[in-house]
């Protein structure tokens, strides 16, 4: 058997029965246990994980783990996490009652992806895809709505950017969800033009990953 | 829920899902065809103005 990795937790309540919690240095990975010969892209597995993350975070905030990291002993888990476990039982501790929501809005003028054949190196082409992705905005009078509709309503809010699209990650309080939805609401009645998706509550996914970034 | 708006909720979770969070290091992306099939990127849908208006309000 093999143990798929969803998440960190701080409690092993947080975890079960929705879960198996595999104890690591005082902290609990949520985890689903497959055949070792399950393959990860398995479509029914994917299903299963993300309903698995959807009923944990119901339960408690905790920090998302891509998808893919898989363990087969609890001493495997303990070294591959261990350089980790002191940031993530701050960031527990600190963002138990806050959970993510994310605005996804198309860009105005969406860049053209770099074509990677183009470039000579790997690293020549990160850095022009970058270049496009940093190029990209929302609409400016969308952009300002939602920073007065919405960011206001975070605890901290960063706008991410990609080649076609633009994206505010907010960290918001569970409190503060109902508000948050109002919030998109009233932003789509102000833009009924502009595609955008309110999506959310995430667990800690862009906000645990800080020092990484 | 509309069937077009619970296949943005899956894509969309499964956008989340295997693009977010926390990467291990060492531990591989899946980008294997399965999963590609199923991965159609959230920019897809909104690319798609009509389709999205179509869904309605969430």
């Amino acid at each position: 058997m093999k143990s798929v990795i969803i998440g960190a937790h701080l409690h092993r309540t947080d975890i079960e029965p929705e879960a198996a919690a595999i104890p690591v240095a005082g902290l609990f990975l949520s985890a689903i246990e497959v055949a070792d010969d399950q393959p990860l892209g398995d479509r029914d597995l994917l299903l299963r994980v993300a309903s698995a993350r959807a009923r944990l975070l119901d339960r408690a905030t905790f920090i998302a783990i891509r998808y893919g990291f898989s363990v087969h002993t609890q001493q495997e888990a303990a070294t591959k996490c261990v350089d980790r476990i002191d940031r993530w039982r701050e960031l527990l501790s600190a963002h138990r009652d806050e959970v993510e929501m994310t605005l996804k809005v198309a860009a105005s003028a969406p860049a053209t992806r770099p074509d990677r054949h183009a470039f000579a190196s790997g690293g020549d082409y990160l850095r022009a895809l970058q270049r496009s992705a940093r190029a990209v905005d929302a609409d400016p009078s969308f952009r300002a709505a939602v920073e007065r509709l919405l960011v206001p309503l975070a605890v901290r809010s960063r706008w991410l950017r990609e080649t076609s699209s633009v994206e505010l990650a907010m960290l918001v309080r569970r409190a503060d969800l109902n508000r948050v939805r109002d919030a998109g609401e009233q932003l789509r009645s102000e833009f009924p033009a502009v595609p955008f998706l309110l999506s959310g509550p995430w667990p800690l996914e862009v906000f645990a990953d800080d020092d990484h970034q | 829920m509309s069937q077009e708006t619970e296949e943005i909720t899956v894509l969309e979770t499964l956008d989340h899902l295997l693009d977010r969070g926390v990467v291990i290091a060492g531990e591989a992306t899946i980008s294997i065809a399965d999963v590609d099939l199923l991965y159609l990127g959230l920019n897809v849908v909104l690319a798609n103005v009509d389709a999205l208006k179509r869904t309605g309000r969430r």
